[in-house]
């Protein structure tokens, strides 16, 4: 048994059809071949993060609610990357800056705080989503892009078979077989795109409305403490 | 770029790397595509084998070799005088022929009843003047008295046969030379036997054309034709190896030649194409040398011998023939 790359014409080798394929389609190729790349990059990208997000942020609320006292735990997790816990420090700094007046406005710190809060959490779900867009765009131009290669590609046969005045299917056939591994390598890099892109769009929703629970429940907590510092 | 980035991008270009590769490599030797070409098979339809009559058309039997007999019939048996069996007294003197008797007389005895019985049957009728033998012989005719009783009105023929019977004894010591008429004779008496002396008159020392023709067969089938067909392809192969092929695909050309031949298996006209099949882009500028060969083969080795009852036939023969002709010999 020997191993060696198929480039003859008559395997399916991919290799063998990038070889013999025309330059214009070739460009094509590679750069179905790079988006593809790119895609399963940010894809497992994606799973990795989201995979880590999700874990940190189940545990940091657990520890959020069991802790006593708020300042302490700041202390503790101000300083850490989750989504959650900046939520959580972008509200306690608000807090701190809204308090540390004599006289305090309720009504003025409650949306402020609000709107800190709710502001970390469109920050981070950007964040979150900064590879979706590359996804959405790679799974609905990548097919496009590969029937533009296979178009290119046709008509190049078809010039062929016009100058070897020869219409037999063993002159044809391989130009288009070319042709036509362009709209593969299309599909190839859309087909995972369009998939990841519905999956990590929903994992990314859910993140966002997990924040917002729990910045609202932060602020109910942080309005509460308000009214009882104005009681004093 | 973040690390869990980095470690995708790295994860997705060996994936990719990977796919590509495997899907590229093979793991066997690569399918020579010679294997798969169709190999031009040669198909003869042979449509008309129904039982029909191929025998040979009847001819005349040859003649038989015989050389005329000639000579002067010197022996013929002189004129019987029989028919006129009356004038006794003179067949008294014929008798005298019982002279070549003694020759024969080993033969005689186990005949003694065809000869001389006969005699004394018209003797004891008629031939009473005869004294001397019928004595003897009417002693033995008497044991036989019931012959002679039942035969009493045959008694006129009998004398014919009588006459007849010493004719015939009479043949066989005439053989022997110088017993004929024709005392000056030499030539040996005619036996009628169809090799005679003069039987190798008719060769001469020179070769002649043999004046015998073969029967022409009723009909040519397809059987006895692609037997001619392979008669004739054994025969060329020796020149058909000797022309040398081409170029590559040249052997794929199937060419049908139309041969005119002579009855001695000579061409009596250059072998032309009738079609040709099995040409492509690669081979068909060899389409025309491929037939200029096949005609050197057939010139080259023309004399063919073919059975001569298919020359021609009322459904033909090959005396127009199309031969299948293919470069590169076995088929």
């Amino acid at each position: 048994m020997n191993l060696f790359f198929n480039t003859d014409a008559t395997s399916l080798s991919p290799i063998a059809l990038f070889l013999q394929a025309d330059w214009i389609v070739k460009i094509v190729m590679l750069g179905l071949l790079l988006a593809s790349i790119w895609t399963w990059a940010i894809i497992i990208g994606f799973l990795m993060r989201l995979g880590k997000i999700r874990k940190g942020v189940q545990r940091f609320e657990r520890d959020f609610w069991k802790a006593e006292d708020i300042d302490a735990f700041y202390r503790i997790e101000g300083e850490n990357p989750l989504p959650t816990a900046r939520v959580f420090a972008a509200g306690v700094k608000e807090w701190r800056r809204s308090t540390v007046g004599g006289t305090i406005d309720r009504d003025g710190t409650r949306e402020r705080l609000a709107t800190a809060m709710g502001a970390a959490v469109a920050g981070e779900i950007d964040e979150l989503s900064d590879g979706l867009n590359v996804l959405a765009t790679v799974g609905s131009v990548a097919p496009f892009v590969g029937l533009f290669g296979t178009v290119w590609g046709i008509m190049h046969s078809f010039t062929e078979i016009a100058a070897k005045q020869n219409s037999s299917l063993a002159a044809v056939g391989p130009g288009i077989a070319e042709a036509l591994f362009a709209t593969a390598i299309g599909l190839f890099a859309a087909i995972p795109a369009v998939i990841a892109y519905n999956r990590f769009s929903h994992g990314i929703n859910r993140i966002e409305a997990r924040l917002n629970r729990f910045a609202d429940g932060f602020h109910a907590t942080l309005s509460r403490q308000l009214e009882a510092e104005g009681k004093r | 770029m973040r690390r869990a980035e980095k470690i995708g991008l790295g994860v997705a270009l060996a994936g990719h790397v990977l796919l590509f590769t495997l899907l590229s490599i093979s793991f066997s030797r690569p399918i020579d595509p010679a294997l798969y070409k169709p190999k031009p098979i040669e198909v003869s339809l042979a449509e008309d084998v129904a039982l029909e009559a191929q025998a040979p058309k009847a001819v005349e039997p040859p003649a038989q070799s015989k050389a005329p007999d000639q000579g002067s019939p010197e022996d013929a048996a002189p004129p019987a005088p029989q028919p006129e069996p009356e004038p006794e007294p003179e067949k008294a003197p014929a008798p005298p022929k019982p002279q070549p008797k003694p020759e024969p007389p080993a033969k005689a005895p186990p005949k003694p009843e065809p000869a001389p019985a006969p005699k004394p049957k018209p003797a004891p009728v008629k031939a009473k003047p005869k004294p001397e033998k019928p004595p003897v012989k009417a002693a033995e005719s008497k044991a036989e008295p019931k012959k002679a009783a039942a035969k009493p009105t045959p008694s006129k023929a009998e004398p014919k046969k009588a006459a007849a019977a010493p004719a015939k004894a009479e043949t066989p010591p005439s053989k022997a030379k110088g017993t004929g008429s024709d005392a000056k004779s030499t030539l040996k008496r005619p036996r009628g036997s169809l090799l005679d002396d003069d039987f190798r008159k008719g060769l001469v020392q020179t070769p002649s054309p043999s004046k015998s023709v073969a029967p022409i067969a009723a009909k040519i089938d397809a059987k006895s034709l692609a037997s001619i067909q392979q008669a004739i392809q054994r025969q060329i192969q020796p020149c058909a190896d000797k022309q040398v092929i081409p170029g590559p695909g040249a052997t794929d050309i199937v060419t049908v030649l139309n041969l005119r031949l002579n009855k001695d298996g000579t061409l009596s006209a250059t072998p032309k194409m009738v079609r040709q099949s099995g040409t492509d882009d690669q081979n068909e500028r060899y389409a025309q040398r491929v037939v200029d060969l096949g005609v050197a083969a057939f010139k080259g080795c023309s004399p063919l011998k073919l059975p001569p009852e298919y020359y021609s036939t009322p459904s033909g023969g090959w005396n127009n023939l199309n031969y299948i002709w293919k470069l590169g010999g076995s088929r």
